[in-house]
């Protein structure tokens, strides 16, 4: 008794250690078993599962269905950090679809949509991309994770004119789920802010923190969700489905989430959601890409985001790209 | 797992090779050091482990030639085959591949080097087993990072030449891990969360910051490199504490010194004290005359910049270093009067020293004058700058800047110090503990930035 009084920290230290890794040697299989793998593999110790798992929100008593709707990695880029986890099978399941991706919808997910005829297939009435003044973009609102955050911070002719519910690594699932827009009178959800402000358009560019998640359908379905609920809530609103913007090679070339092979394929899944007469879908990427379809490399210094001196590119090709009814 | 805040070294490698080395009679454990601080090295760096190996054994072998009659020209020759053999990694580490630049070898290098003087010099007994020897070239708490202790200081540890009762061991190991939970808090719980603010800095794009927080760049970066660096070594030092070695000071407050020279004395101090004795020293110190000291200096501090890399951004700050500590030295801490000398020392240390820790951080030399030019806008007025960034990160980075630079007043962490084994400081280092934990957990890891030197 006499030594354990001499070592308290090391006795708080063992004494925890032992209990979480018990929680996390029971729940291994069940709540924790998102992070299993890890632990299987010898990447890191048993009792940080249930450490990575509070992290994520999930805990023995988290019931497993809520479990499953989690994103298997809620860190994006966003966080500074980049991550590691594997995606399982997902991969796998994407480089199929692709491949069946109905043909009609491909001239308009590709780079070569700006100005081009866009026509409904069976309505009459035909929109083109035209070129707008600044003012077009009072009555717009622009919902996105860290790089709309940018464009907030760093476009000014943008951000004096429209309104910005943008997040650093907001992603499609929790959108609507975060209270994440600050008013005079505290944070609210994008539900009720849309619901006490109309808007004329409403740009989205969200997919990239959540790229590890999920397959494309998945994902799509998702985005489709938001849209409704957006349509709903801004009846009158012309709503922009923005295509994630790529990563540098730098950065596509070595990282098995965060490249422009499955940003391209991610782009094609919500590009389909387009109807072209109220949801339309743009592709800044023509604006910032180099000639092998990767962000270029002196645009960018953390391969991820525009330097602030970058965003004028998205800015111009916004004012080119819109729609006037 | 040679990262001191890696999971893996914490949960398993730690404790495991605790309870191995406690129980391994006394005869044996300097066995049990050098085998487990083998097998860390292999885990990091398998490829460059024979260079390891090759070093210990070649300077073993030519410290034990030197135990008869003491020959200098066996010296020169083996503190050349050392010094070469750094030179020639860290030029292929920069122009070749950086995997070949071994992991530690600037920091093992530097302690075969004070071996071999200390030898010739007559300062460390002469027939040195090759166990303890290759122990102390090895020992996993500083092979990676330094600290870069002396061989008297080796010798110093109880745990491998006598018989320790329980309660002892568990005393040090308990003190060793209050030393080892502030270093991991430095790291973990600052260090990396301004790593962040110096990242948003850099996607941002220099050309567009404000000068406010090109400034508070300055700072930020200052202060991460400060506390990664401190907390590696207190984690150092405690684990060397934890295995019955004495407590290695490494960072004595430097920024509380008045001046530049002051600063280098109390940063990195086992670096510093390794350059007086060994090369400052040898070359006739401040005793030849003004001139001849002068000479001294800036051979030190362009090793000191090449030691740390071999990019010119490196040199510049060694040699920007230099200029400083000479102008101390001859203007004016000599010729000015004492509270003008006290205050320009003072704006030295806490102004002179971050902007230097710039040019340590930015080895582009475009982007480094970019940065400089918003630091001093006189100019030009930046690209798409937001006049608001200042105050953003402010309200984002408050809860980090602050206690670190309350850890700036010497008081606050000596206060820790004298009292840290009270009740609420126990309880308080566990919860940090467990912070650093729960931090590490949700994170990917982010290794040490003294690591690539």
């Amino acid at each position: 008794m006499k030594i354990l009084k001499k070592c308290p920290i090391l006795i708080g230290i063992v004494v925890i250690t032992i209990a979480l890794s018990i929680v996390s040697l029971i729940f291994k299989d069940t709540v924790y078993a998102g992070y299993a793998d890890k632990y299987e593999s010898g990447d890191i110790p048993l009792l940080a599962l249930a450490l990575k798992g509070a992290t994520d929100e999930v805990f023995p008593w988290s019931s497993e269905e809520s479990e499953a709707l989690l994103p298997e990695d809620t860190q994006g880029p966003d966080e500074g950090k980049e991550i590691t986890e594997e995606v399982s099978d997902t991969e796998e399941a994407e480089a199929t679809e692709v491949g069946e991706e109905p043909l009609e919808f491909s001239d308009i997910s590709g780079n070569d949509i700006s100005g081009n005829d866009v026509s409904g297939n069976s309505e009459d009435i035909t929109y083109e991309f035209t070129e707008v003044n600044p003012d077009y973009f009072t009555d717009a609102v622009f919902i996105g994770d860290s790089r709309t955050v940018g464009l907030s911070e760093y476009c000014e002719p943008l951000d004096t004119r429209a309104t910005f519910y943008a997040k650093v690594s907001l992603t499609i699932y929790d959108v609507f789920k975060k209270e994440y827009i600050k008013t005079d009178d505290g944070k609210i959800g994008l539900e009720q802010a849309l619901s006490e402000n109309q808007f004329g358009k409403v740009y989205i560019m969200l997919g990239l923190n959540e790229i590890g998640t999920g397959d494309n359908e998945y994902f799509k379905n998702a985005y489709a969700e938001v849209i409704n609920k957006i349509r709903e809530l801004q009846p009158d609103a012309i709503i922009y489905i923005q295509g994630i913007m790529h990563v540098t090679a730098n950065k596509s070339n070595v990282d098995k989430n965060f490249n422009n092979e499955k940003i391209n394929s991610r782009n094609a899944s919500i590009a389909e959601l387009a109807d072209n007469k109220t949801i339309f879908y743009i592709d800044m990427n023509e604006s910032v890409d180099d000639e092998d379809g990767n962000l270029e490399a002196g645009l960018s210094s953390d391969d991820v985001h525009l330097k602030a001196s970058s965003y004028e590119r998205w800015y111009e090709f916004l004012l080119h790209n819109a729609i006037v009814r | 797992m040679v990262n001191f805040s890696d999971l893996n070294f914490i949960f398993r490698f730690l404790p495991i090779f605790l309870v191995a080395f406690y129980l391994t009679p006394v005869r044996f454990r300097t066995w049990t050091l050098l085998i487990g601080s083998l097998l860390f090295y292999a885990v990091g760096d398998l490829r460059m482990f024979p260079a390891l190996l090759a070093a210990v054994v070649v300077n073993f072998l030519f410290a034990k030639a030197q135990s008869g009659e003491k020959s200098k020209s066996l010296l020169f020759f083996i503190l050349a085959i050392d010094a070469g053999m750094l030179i020639e990694f860290k030029i292929l580490g920069q122009y070749v591949d950086k995997s070949l630049l071994p992991i530690g070898i600037s920091f093992y290098i530097f302690k075969m080097i004070s071996y071999q003087m200390d030898v010739y010099r007559g300062k460390v007994e002469k027939d040195a087993s090759f166990v303890d020897v290759a122990a102390y070239f090895c020992m996993f708490p500083q092979v990676v990072s330094g600290p870069i202790m002396r061989f008297d200081k080796y010798l110093e540890n109880t745990a491998l030449r006598e018989k320790t009762s329980l309660p002892k061991i568990v005393e040090s190991i308990e003190d060793g891990l209050r030393f080892f939970v502030a270093g991991l808090a430095m790291k973990v719980l600052l260090a990396d969360h301004l790593a962040m603010l110096w990242n948003d800095i850099e996607t941002i794009g220099y050309e567009s910051i404000s000068t406010p927080l090109a400034w508070l760049g300055a700072v930020t970066y200052s202060l991460e490199l400060y506390f990664d660096f401190w907390g590696y070594s207190l984690m150092a030092a405690g684990i060397g504490v934890m295995i019955g070695f004495p407590f290695i000071t490494n960072f004595d407050h430097p920024y509380g010194s008045g001046s530049v020279s002051e600063f280098y004395r109390r940063w990195h101090a086992t670096l510093g004290s390794w350059f007086r004795d060994y090369i400052y020293i040898p070359l006739g110190g401040s005793r030849k005359g003004e001139a001849r000291t002068v000479f001294n200096l800036l051979v030190v501090w362009l090793i000191t910049g090449f030691w740390h890399g071999i990019t010119p951004n490196f040199i510049i700050w060694g040699l920007s270093l230099c200029f400083l500590i000479i102008c101390e030295r001859l203007f004016v801490l000599k010729k000015f009067p004492a509270p003008l000398s006290k205050f320009v020392g003072k704006v030295n240390v806490l102004v002179l020293i971050p902007l230097t820790w710039v040019v340590f951080a930015i080895s582009d030399f475009e982007l480094l004058g970019i940065y400089f030019s918003r630091l001093f806008p006189f100019a030009s007025s930046g690209i798409s700058v937001n006049q608001g960034d200042f105050m953003k990160n402010i309200g984002i980075y408050w809860t980090i800047l602050l206690p670190s630079l309350l850890l700036l007043i010497p008081r606050v962490f000596d206060f820790w110090v004298n009292r840290r084994n009270r009740w609420v400081f126990n309880i308080l280092w566990i919860i940090l503990f467990w912070a650093c934990v729960y931090s590490l957990a949700g994170a990917a890891g982010n290794p040490f930035m003294y690591f690539k030197f």
